[in-house]
C-alpha cells in the first residue's frame, strides 16, 4: 500500500472522488477526474516528491490508469534507486 | 495601445455530450445561440450532437463553437469580463471571428459547419495514414534529434502545434507513431494522444485551397471590433482581410500558443479569460505563470451561484 504523501499528491487531481471516500488501488483514475494535463502535472509532482525520474516504459498513460499501478511504478523506481 | 483583459477561445478537444448538454439547453446565453444555429443549419443542433458519432463530427464542431461563444457571453454578464483583445488558437479562430463581428453569427455557424464537411470530405480521400501526436517534456534540441532520424529514414513529418515549453504536436504517418512514442519516452517525454483528422501542416495546402474555393470565398469578413491575435505567429490583426488569411493559414501553418501568449503579455494583458470547454490552453504552465486566468467553463455556468445582495 502507498504512503500518505502519495495520496496527498494524487487526491487533488481527482475531483470526482469525495474527500471522505477511500481511494482504492484499482479504481480508474480517469473516472475520478484525472485528465491529460492533470497527468502531466501529477507526473512532475511525483518526480519531485520522490526524487525519481519516469523514463521509457513508465512514460505511458497506462502507468496512470489506477492508483495501484501508479504506486507500483513509483515504488519500483524507489527500490531500484536504493539497490 | 495597452490592453488589460484578453478573451481566448480554446482549440477543440473531445467533449462528450453529457458534459455540456445541460448547458446548451439551460443556460440562457447558450439557448439563444443554439436557436440561431438550429435556424441556420435546418436541424436541431442538440439532437444532432447527442446522436453524433466521433469526437469531431459536424454537430460536435458547431456545438463546440456555440458553447465557447455562449461561455464568453455568460462571462461578460456574470464575471464582468470585458475583453479588449481576443485570441482563438486553432479551432478557436472561428469563435473569435464571430465574437469580434468579423462574421455575423449565422455566417460563422454556416462557415463552421461547412469547414467541418470540407475536412471530412478531404481526409476521406487524402492523407488517410496521417495523425497528429501530442507529447510533453520534449526539449526542442532533443525533439529535433528525433525528427532528424525521421528525415534520415525519409519519413514525412511536421510540427503542427507548439503548446508550451516541451509540449508539441507532430503530424506523421500512423505506422511511425509507435516508434516515435518509444523514442520520446527514451528522452523522458510523455506521449499523450493521437488526433485524426490531423491539422496545421504544409502538406495540407490542397485542403486550404479546397476550403478557400468551396467555403471561405463565399463569405465577407468585416474588420473586427477588437484586435485579434494570430495563432500562427502572434501578430495583432485589425482587418477582415487579415482574419480571412489567418483562417486559411490555419490549414497549412503550425499553431504557436507561446507566440500568442507572448504577444498578449507584450500588449499589457494581465487577465486572460478562456471561454468554453477548455482542458489545455488555460491550464498549461506558460499560461498560468503569465496571466490571472479566468476559466469560463460551461460547468461553471451551470454551478449554482450565491445571490449577492446589493449594499
Amino acid at each position: 500500500m502507498w504512503d500518505d504523501q502519495f495520496e496527498e499528491i494524487l487526491r487533488p487531481f481527482l475531483p470526482f472522488l469525495p474527500p471522505q471516500e477511500p481511494l482504492t488501488a484499482d479504481h480508474e483514475l480517469k473516472d475520478l477526474g484525472l485528465d491529460s494535463l492533470g497527468t502531466v502535472q501529477l507526473l512532475g509532482l511525483l518526480e519531485e516528491a520522490y526524487q525519481v525520474r519516469f523514463r521509457d516504459s513508465a512514460l505511458t498513460m497506462d502507468t496512470f490508469r489506477s492508483a495501484g499501478v501508479l504506486w507500483e511504478t513509483v515504488e519500483g523506481m524507489l527500490q531500484r534507486a536504493t539497490s | 495601445m495597452a490592453y488589460h483583459t484578453a478573451l481566448v477561445f480554446p482549440g477543440m478537444g473531445p467533449v462528450p455530450f453529457a458534459e455540456v448538454g445541460r448547458f446548451m439547453v439551460a443556460c440562457p446565453q447558450a439557448r439563444e445561440l443554439v436557436a440561431v444555429a438550429d435556424d441556420t443549419l435546418g436541424y436541431s443542433l442538440v439532437d444532432a450532437y447527442r446522436r453524433a458519432e466521433g469526437d469531431y463530427s459536424e454537430a460536435a464542431q458547431v456545438a463546440f463553437f456555440v458553447n465557447c461563444l455562449a461561455s464568453a457571453h455568460w462571462a461578460r454578464e456574470h464575471l464582468d469580463i470585458a475583453p479588449e483583445i481576443v485570441a482563438g488558437p486553432s479551432f478557436g479562430e472561428k469563435a473569435a471571428l464571430a465574437y469580434t463581428g468579423a462574421l455575423d453569427l449565422p455566417d460563422a455557424i454556416r462557415l463552421t459547419a461547412e469547414i467541418a464537411r470540407c475536412l471530412e470530405a478531404y481526409f476521406a480521400d487524402h492523407h488517410r495514414d496521417i495523425v497528429t501526436l501530442s507529447f510533453v517534456r520534449a526539449p526542442r534540441e532533443e525533439l529535433d534529434a528525433i525528427l532528424a532520424e525521421l528525415d534520415e529514414a525519409g519519413e514525412w513529418h511536421e510540427i503542427s502545434c507548439h503548446i508550451d515549453d516541451g509540449f508539441w504536436m507532430v503530424s506523421l504517418a500512423e505506422q511511425r507513431v509507435e516508434w516515435m512514442r518509444e523514442r520520446l519516452r527514451a528522452i523522458g517525454s510523455l506521449p499523450l494522444y493521437t488526433m485524426r483528422p490531423p491539422m496545421h501542416a504544409s502538406a495540407f495546402a490542397p485542403l486550404r485551397a479546397k476550403a478557400e474555393r468551396e467555403v471561405v470565398s463565399r463569405y465577407t469578413f468585416a474588420d473586427p471590433a477588437l484586435p485579434v491575435v494570430a495563432d500562427q505567429d502572434g501578430r495583432l490583426l485589425h482587418t477582415g482581410e487579415e482574419l480571412r488569411t489567418m483562417l486559411l493559414d490555419s490549414f497549412d501553418h503550425p499553431m504557436s500558443w507561446p507566440s500568442v501568449t507572448t504577444a498578449l503579455r507584450e500588449s499589457g494583458v494581465r487577465r486572460l479569460c478562456v471561454a468554453g470547454p477548455d482542458s489545455l490552453f488555460g491550464r498549461v504552465p506558460g499560461t498560468v505563470r503569465t496571466f490571472d486566468v479566468v476559466a469560463a467553463q460551461p460547468r461553471l455556468a451551470m454551478t449554482p451561484r450565491r445571490l449577492t445582495r446589493a449594499a
